[in-house]
């Protein structure tokens, strides 16, 4: 095994890296940028370097030669899916943990990864085979398609630069905002056309395959629940899979199996679908790392994906076969954000004050960071990852409520709030989810109820307490005022 | 004794001997228990008056020292101009007065929605209604007056 792995990445992913290797012995380096000196994932780290960017190819390798790292573990985001890092690694003699430059470069362009599943028979979105080209052209292609389309961004993700379109109408001020948000995001304008599926669920795939052809699939996570295109809730199993359609797991899993295959895929990966109520699914995109929702999985599995990132990448073979994969119970995770679910999601940086975090049984957080640490502008305001897991869903609903309950980050807004609110909701309990539900709840959210004399007394009454600590008085009352030390003083100086 | 505390812009009084009864067990972090039960507060104090956290619910609070106030309640509460201030920024949803109106002790003048709340600003004493500030639909900042009762 490897003796010394640099994490190119930060905030919780970075942490829960660390963790691993020092499970498995092995030395972590963690690097940080200028405003990252003090977060969390360097505390925990064994050695650290600053570096340029997250994104710097070149200082993060020689963060990596300079502390003797043999392999770099990339995270998510970031430098994750960049096939030249994972070419740059292999060229200088260092293991990039995910799959190889070439795989990362075949599903990575959406278009490619497209005709690839259509050539594995797997299905697909109605769509354009290749990005529109001008305006007339993007005309053509939607009448053929059918409307409403959605407008993607060929190099895109995380939902810049998509538009739904549902007439021609429309099509040509869509085409210029995606264009331009795509060119800002991606340095890359391209867009291609889909249908649009009505109340879609996303359900993806896990896979892992090592560097003996050996595949397998670990089952659907569903992440329906998304702001912004963003998801904030998944959970294994899917409860459209698991309520309904139970042959879809398998079905799902060999269809993803097979894109891999046409790769020679190793390493951890996800396939993403869009799935309607009626168990038809459609390939959506392939993400060639380590996803954000991985903690469902390992819950549900029992299996410690990063641990089996790190043997894949080492050269071992996936001690187990398809057949033995179990499911077992059921997760939830909600990814807590500073950002203010009033203000539509707007990240909210600024400093932790306090922090109080949930614990007891049936609860993993992924956290990255501490209370005095100030969450940066810089980056995504993910602060941390909520997972639950109970025998069934209803268990890791209540579960996952009362952990919010604990939970408490005073400093900056988060959705700790908004999460409670959705886990009590009786669609989302019943699992009548789809892509915007989030969206729909705003329209049909009622306005939450005054909160009562007796929390107004009880938030009085430590108004009171509080003010009373505060006061210049009490807190100037510490023995040096004393006149018993006084006296010994200028005793002293007699 | 008795307080008197602003929370969400209306006045709470509490007992002093009460306040004695809540215990601090982290800083800034207060455990209050009320008619047997036991909650959880915690305070951050910033410009806008002191910010509380209880029952994943935000609230503002502002103490009133009632050293001050036996100077100023007289000349405030009891004779004279009174303003009525939005204690955190929002959006006016109903004003419930008009200039000239008498008004009573504890009457609501004007319901202003923050943090997804509807507050009621009421009246800290009775009076006429001497300027509307607002209007349906405005949106104010933290400190804005809202009504001047004379």
């Amino acid at each position: 095994m490897f003796r010394k792995v640099l994490v190119a990445n930060r905030g919780e992913i970075a942490v829960r890296v660390v963790r691993a290797l020092r499970e498995l012995d092995i030395t972590s380096v963690a690097v940080f940028s200028d405003v990252d000196r003090a977060a969390q994932h360097v505390r925990l780290a064994d050695e650290a370097e600053g570096v340029e960017s997250y994104l710097n190819i070149e200082s993060i390798l020689e963060a990596a030669k300079k502390h003797g790292a043999e392999a770099i573990h990339p995270g998510y985001g970031f430098l994750s899916e960049n096939a030249r890092f994972a070419a740059a690694c292999e060229a200088a003699g260092i293991v990039f943990i995910g799959p190889s430059a070439d795989s990362i470069r075949r599903l990575g362009s959406k278009t490619a990864a497209r005709t690839l599943a259509k050539q594995m028979n797997v299905p697909v979105v109605p769509g354009s085979e290749e990005p529109a080209t001008h305006l007339e052209h993007a005309r053509e292609l939607a009448r053929q398609i059918g409307y409403p389309v959605l407008l993607k961004a060929a190099a895109g993700g995380g939902g810049k630069g998509m538009r739904r379109v549902d007439a021609e109408s429309e099509l040509e001020a869509a085409i210029r905002d995606a264009s331009s948000e795509a060119e800002r995001a991606f340095h890359s304008s391209e867009v291609y056309i889909e249908k649009v599926i009505e109340q879609p669920r996303h359900i993806e795939i896990q896979i892992a395959g090592d560097f003996y052809g050996h595949l397998v699939h670990l089952g659907e996570r569903e992440c329906s629940l998304q702001r912004r295109h963003q998801k904030i809730i998944e959970e294994c199993p899917s409860p459209l899979i698991a309520a309904a359609h139970p042959e879809m797991r398998a079905e799902m899993g060999e269809a993803a199996l097979r894109i891999a295959r046409a790769v020679r895929y190793h390493n951890l990966g996800t396939v993403e679908f869009l799935a309607d109520g009626d168990g038809n699914f459609y390939f959506l995109e392939v993400n060639t790392r380590l996803q954000v929702e991985h903690p469902v999985t390992e819950l549900v599995t029992g299996l410690d994906l990063v641990h089996l990132q790190l043997r894949i990448a080492d050269g071992e073979a996936i001690p187990f076969a398809q057949e033995d994969v179990e499911w077992r119970g059921w997760a939830m995770e909600c990814r807590v954000s500073a950002e203010d679910p009033e203000q539509h999601f707007f990240p909210s940086p600024g400093k932790i004050v306090q922090l109080r975090e949930p614990a007891g049984p049936g609860i993993r957080l992924d956290s990255g960071v501490y209370p005095g640490w100030t969450v940066p502008l810089d980056y995504d305001p993910l602060l941390a990852k909520l997972i639950t897991w109970a025998p069934d869903r209803m268990g890791a609903i209540r579960r996952m409520l009362r952990a919010l309950n604990e939970y408490s980050i005073v400093g900056v807004e988060t959705n700790l709030a908004f999460f409670r609110e959705i886990l009590s909701d009786a669609e989302f309990r019943e699992g009548r989810l789809n892509t915007r539900f989030i969206a729909d709840y705003f329209s049909r959210r009622e306005p939450v109820a005054e909160p009562g004399q007796e929390l107004e007394l009880v938030a009085a009454l430590a108004a009171a307490a509080h003010s009373e600590n505060e006061k210049p008085e009490t807190r100037n009352e510490k023995p040096e005022t004393s006149a018993w030390l006084s006296e010994g003083r200028s005793g002293l100086l007699r | 004794m008795k307080l008197q505390i602003l929370v969400n812009g209306r006045p709470v009084p509490v007992d002093a001997e009460d306040v004695r009864g809540v215990a601090q067990v982290e800083p800034g972090v207060y455990s209050v228990l009320l008619a047997g039960r036991s909650f959880e507060v915690r305070a951050v104090g910033s410009k806008e008056g002191l910010r509380l956290e209880l029952d994943g619910r935000r609230f503002t609070a502002e103490v009133r020292d009632p050293r001050d106030r036996a100077q100023k309640s007289a000349a405030a509460v009891g004779t004279g101009r009174q303003n009525i201030a939005a204690p955190m920024p929002g959006k006016v949803v109903r004003v419930l007065v008009r200039d000239g109106d008498a008004v009573e002790v504890g009457q609501g003048l004007v319901v202003v929605e923050a943090m997804k709340m509807q507050n009621e600003m009421k009246a800290l004493r009775g009076g006429n209604v001497v300027e509307v500030r607002v209007r349906d639909g405005d949106t104010v900042s933290a400190g804005d007056v809202l009504v001047v009762l004379g």
